[in-house]
């Protein structure tokens, strides 16, 4: 186990130190903030701008750079912004707590949509039951996420006036959001433990604990759902970057002031201290994600620390 | 043999491959005719009937949008963009995922130890800040917006392939082809890729989907492709402020992808059912 | 007196211990969050927004564009012109209870033009000046480099705004980054980045306190969003308002659109030095091809003005008198076939892809075009890769989009930019004739002879279709009706003195 879990961090650290350098290259390829910063100015000279990139540590070579990076990164201080000089780790600790928050509860909402309905469904395959699930399933995989935020603030922020529109002005901030995100992971949540019950009730175990003569309902609850867990949080743990890059788009709709839109921000700014932050950060949590969820698998399931 | 293509007409007979047939075949083919029926491809404009109504003048059926152009010529012709952008990017993914998916679960060791690191980088990146950063860099072009999607979903097919490959490489049937002395290549793509294509199927109809959405979403942020060629998701993007004015402008793109959408799905679901025997219930 | 108005005066006069009840809070959506709050940071119109009501330069500039004095009572140019001297204001204090003096103002542009000002975008907009010299407390000289004509019209804003020495020197630039400290008739009482900030009046303000308690500014990014937190009520003013959705709002009963023109102008510079936009023909022929009047009366509801030159009619240096060339296709057809340009040539405009109102221009530009026998491609660029990339390196198109606030309201600003050689977004027009006119008038502190020459340098580009103007935008709000006596501002830098909300 001690082996399983050293290989997994080295992994870990391997995966977050090539998202720093290639985050660190790209944002460089984007454009140059000196410039930027001269948009609202008149007249400016090359000179002004050498003053700028000076001023801001951009005319040292891209490896000096990439260290000074990797050192703030391992002091926790992700420098400042170059636009107003705000520390970077401030700008992260208010936004990253936000993000989490929204993706966990997006994602227990798509759970609590999908798990009863996929198990339901794939009880009663074939059954109109199933077929009606799926397709209402579909239309959420076939509204783009900001239509369906668009949409859910009409009807619920403006028409009935029961909840805010945007921003986190307290627990009803959430539930728009939360709505938004979970309902379009439904789609793809619900196929998944439709599948991973079906492949589940159709296993050689299943079918002994029917042939035993246990009741239904004790084979479904006690031995097929605790089952398929495993391959739904796996999927989660592997959907999780997908979940926090879809999470772009509902912070910039809803004015969710997380990651999301502070990354969006910094990339439009060229703010490279910011970007190369929160991408880092989200590289993290992601990797972390990800490590816990192979560490609960390992645990359960001797024969993938074997691999 | 004989015991497949009863399953094969079983899978017809249900509703829902049927209903996804149907549906996927009228949207290929108004696609394909959109030239022939729209010669213009909906560019015809007429500032002086902007944003008429559906359902009323039979010139426009599904009426005009901000700039008068006929809604449905425009939906037809969009439908060019969407399901290329939908299809080229799933197909280049699935070509380049699967292929590399096999091999690395197959033949393990070094290759795959790269592989699966490689894909942990890209896993851990989100994806739209990137598309972001790249599309500020490269310019919104549709081909870059393909290109990219490739390079950042192969790692998904490659992922579930390799898993498939994992599971069933040590199956009696595979163990026994490899008995009767089969070349790999054989025994990778005459059995283990048919056996184990099914969840790859599911991951595509669901990426279709998702990609034709995703231009949506980048228009949304203000990265989409050339205007003037219509696409569903870059006329959704653009017509959300009309929602509360002028609904028909939003509301029949989105209905054009959730035909396909629902389309595709349907075909997926049955397809899958086809393919994989394991889940004959 | 009538017994209701008695009535009303008894409540008024029961309510007066309770102030909150007689003023109250006002609500004001924005699109970003300048990040900083030190002039000297920004260069973000969102910054102006907000801190236009914390900071205060030595002279002011009203909702009406009108220059006014602020912090100085007073000013005059001396020495042969080679010097500005500034009566100030006396008994103001900044929020932290800072006198406000010479000192003051020295510090402020001695910070602007040194080692933390080199560090922002503001310092090159006031290398004009050379020093400040303390006269007394209460008067300073500001000595000039070179002439900058546009100069007292800058102290109004951004970099020229003036900030509390001690303050400054004790808590460190961080600490005014995000709690400044100015002598307006607002003070910041709380910042949270990317959500919001609060002012509360400053009662001492010497224009007299200002009637609400506390303003709140909300950072949107979304226009759809904004425009739905109006209708719920949540937010009483909103800008930039989209086109497309004044219909929206004007059909909800408790809110209004309210516009005035402004300083924006949108224009499609030509590639004068490839392609086939090299000819002046075909140049002009693209300029008659396009019906801009139908372009603003139809995609842009009258929210614009169509204009001859890169200004709008506020900008100084504009000329009622030019008039942009007619709409003519016929007579723009002859012209391409004169130029030799075969029906069907492919032409590429870039076009910035976040604009959604020009998104739609575009595409009715490109079908105008098509009717000339232009085959128009638009090419959307991420904003600042085409304003830091695609134009200074002329990788453009034949046309691309440009758009310039010209936030002095004076064509110099523009002009100067856009046409004077090896400008650094001018990558392709080099004109002798042109350079030596925008040079002659930034030479001059003459305004007659500089309105002459700035229209000078606005008729021979138009003479030459180095580009096409669009239009010039309105500045347009959306805004609760329990708002009352809201100026709007055309520049967007909102003042809320005298603001009140039912």
């Amino acid at each position: 186990m001690a082996g399983f879990l050293i290989k997994r961090c080295a992994q870990a650290v391997f995966v977050v130190l090539a998202v720093t350098l290639l985050v660190a290259w790209a944002v460089r390829l984007s454009g140059d903030p000196a410039i930027m910063m001269t948009q609202g100015a008149g007249s400016f000279t090359a000179q002004d701008l050498e003053n700028i990139r000076k001023a801001l540590g951009l005319d040292r070579p891209f490896s000096v750079q990439y260290l000074e990076f990797l050192k703030d990164l391992v002091t926790f201080q992700l420098g400042n912004s170059f636009f107003g000089g705000m520390p970077v780790a401030r700008l992260i600790g208010e936004a990253l707590p936000s993000t989490l928050l929204l993706a966990s509860v997006s994602l227990l909402v798509s759970l609590a949509i999908s798990v009863p309905l996929g198990v339901y469904a794939a009880v009663h395959r074939r059954s109109l039951a199933d077929q009606v699930i799926r397709v209402v399933s579909l239309v959420g995989l076939s509204l783009p996420n900001f239509w369906l935020a668009i949409m859910l603030v009409l009807v619920f922020a403006v028409t009935l006036g029961w909840l805010p529109a945007s921003g986190n002005q307290g627990p009803t901030s959430i539930v728009l959001p939360a709505l938004t995100m979970g309902v379009i992971l439904t789609a793809t949540n619900l196929r998944l433990v439709r599948t991973a019950m079906l492949e589940t009730l159709t296993a050689q175990y299943v079918m002994v604990a029917r042939s035993k003569g246990l009741s239904e309902r004790v084979v479904l609850y006690k031995h097929a759902l605790r089952n398929c867990a495993i391959p739904i949080i796996t999927y989660v743990g592997l959907q999780f970057g997908n979940l926090i890059g879809g999470i772009v788009v509902i912070e910039q709709v809803f004015g969710w002031p997380g990651m999301g839109s502070l990354a969006f921000d910094a990339v439009a700014a060229r703010d490279y201290p910011v970007l190369q932050g929160t991408v880092t950060v989200l590289a993290l949590v992601i990797v972390i994600v990800n490590l816990l969820v192979d560490l609960v698998y390992g645990l359960v399931d001797p024969r993938i620390r074997a691999e | 043999m004989e015991r497949r293509s009863r399953h094969w007409l079983r899978g017809l007979r249900t509703l829902e491959f049927g209903m996804g047939a149907i549906l996927t075949a009228t949207t290929v083919a108004l696609v394909l005719l959109a030239r022939t029926l729209y010669p213009d491809g909906g560019e015809a404009m007429d500032l002086g009937a902007r944003l008429m109504p559906p359902f009323q003048d039979w010139s426009h059926p599904l009426g005009t949008d901000s700039l008068g152009r006929d809604l449905l010529a425009r939906i037809i012709n969009g439908g060019r963009i969407s399901l290329t952008v939908g299809f080229v990017s799933v197909v280049g993914g699935v070509v380049l995922g699967t292929l590399l998916g096999l091999i690395a679960g197959y033949y393990r060791g070094f290759w795959d130890m790269i592989l699966m690191r490689f894909a942990d980088v890209q896993l851990a990146l989100p994806f739209i800040l990137l598309a972001i950063t790249f599309t500020a860099i490269l310019g919104a072009d549709l081909w870059n917006l393909i290109a990219f999607m490739i390079i950042s979903q192969w790692v998904q097919y490659a992922r579930v392939m390799r898993g498939q490959v994992l599971s069933l490489r040590d199956r009696e049937f595979i163990q026994s082809a490899r008995a009767f002395g089969l070349r790999d290549a054989r025994i990778l793509f005459d059995h283990i890729l048919p056996n184990g294509f099914g969840p790859v199927l599911i991951l595509m109809t669901l990426n279709v989907a998702n990609n034709i959405l995703l231009e949506s979403s980048l228009t949304f942020l203000g990265l989409g492709v050339d205007p003037t060629i219509p696409s569903w998701g870059g006329m959704l993007a653009d017509a959300r402020t009309y929602l509360q004015s002028a609904w028909w402008v939003g509301v029949f793109p989105g209905v054009a992808i959730m035909i396909t959408v629902l389309g595709l799905n349907l075909l997926g679901d049955g397809l899958r059912d086809y393919l994989d025997p394991t889940l004959k219930v | 007196m009538s017994w209701k108005g008695f009535g009303a005066l008894c409540v008024a006069a029961l309510a007066a211990p309770f102030g909150a009840l007689a003023a109250g809070t006002l609500t004001v959506a924005q699109q970003q969050d300048p990040g900083s709050w030190d002039p000297i940071d920004t260069y973000l119109v969102n910054w102006s927004m907000v801190a236009n009501n914390v900071f205060e330069g030595l002279v002011q500039r009203t909702e009406k564009l009108e220059i006014k004095p602020a912090l100085a009572t007073s000013w005059e140019m001396i020495d042969n012109d080679s010097k500005i001297r500034f009566k100030l204001r006396q008994g103001v204090k900044f929020h932290n209870g800072e006198p406000f003096n010479a000192a003051a103002v020295k510090f402020t542009f001695e910070r602007l033009l040194g080692a933390e000002g080199a560090k922002g975008p503001q310092q090159s907009n006031y290398n004009a000046i050379d020093k400040v010299d303390v006269i007394d407390d209460y008067t300073v000289d500001l000595v000039l480099k070179r002439p900058d004509p546009v100069l007292v019209t800058k102290l109004a804003g951004y970099g020229g705004m003036i900030v509390p020495p001690k303050y400054i020197q004790e808590k460190g630039d961080a600490v005014f980054n995000t709690e400044p400290v100015g002598t307006g008739p607002f003070k910041m009482v709380e910042y949270k980045p990317k959500v919001g900030v609060t002012l509360a009046a400053n009662p001492d303000y010497w224009g007299g306190a200002p009637k609400l308690d506390k303003v709140v500014h909300r950072f949107i990014a979304e226009p759809t969003t904004q425009v739905a937190e109006l209708q719920a009520g949540t937010v009483d003013i909103i800008y930039p308002v989209p086109i497309s959705m004044i219909a929206t709002i004007e059909k909800a009963p408790n809110i209004a659109v309210v516009s005035v023109p402004g300083p924006s102008v949108v224009d499609m510079m030509f590639n004068v030095k490839n392609g086939v936009t090299k000819d002046v023909r075909v140049r002009k022929a693209i300029i008659m091809a396009v019906d801009r009047e139908a372009i603003v009366k139809q995609i842009l509801q009258g929210q614009a003005a169509v204009t001859a030159s890169f200004q709008g009619p506020l900008s100084f240096g504009y000329d009622p008198a030019l008039k942009p060339l007619p709409f003519d296709p016929a007579a723009a057809r002859n012209l391409l076939k004169e130029a030799g340009v075969k029906p069907g040539t492919e032409v590429q405009f870039d076009i910035r892809g976040a604009d959604a109102v020009f998104r739609e221009v575009a595409q009715a530009v490109a079908g105008y075009l098509s009717g000339v026998g232009l085959k128009v491609s638009l090419k959307p660029y991420e904003t600042n890769t085409m304003v830091n990339d695609i134009i200074p390196n002329g990788r453009t198109g034949e046309a691309y989009q440009m758009a310039w606030g010209g936030w002095t309201f004076d064509f110099d600003n523009t002009a100067y930019l856009m046409y004077h050689t090896g400008e650094h977004w001018n990558p392709y027009v080099s004109d002798p004739k042109l350079d030596q006119m925008l040079e002659a008038q930034r030479a001059t502190y003459d305004s007659a002879k500089r309105l002459e020459l700035l229209r000078g340098v606005a008729k021979y580009v138009a003479d030459n279709a180095l580009d096409m103007p669009m239009y010039a935008l309105n500045t347009i709000f959306g805004v609760n009706k329990r708002v009352k006596n809201f100026a709007p501002p055309a520049d967007t830098r909102y003042r809320f003195t005298e603001v009140t909300v039912e």
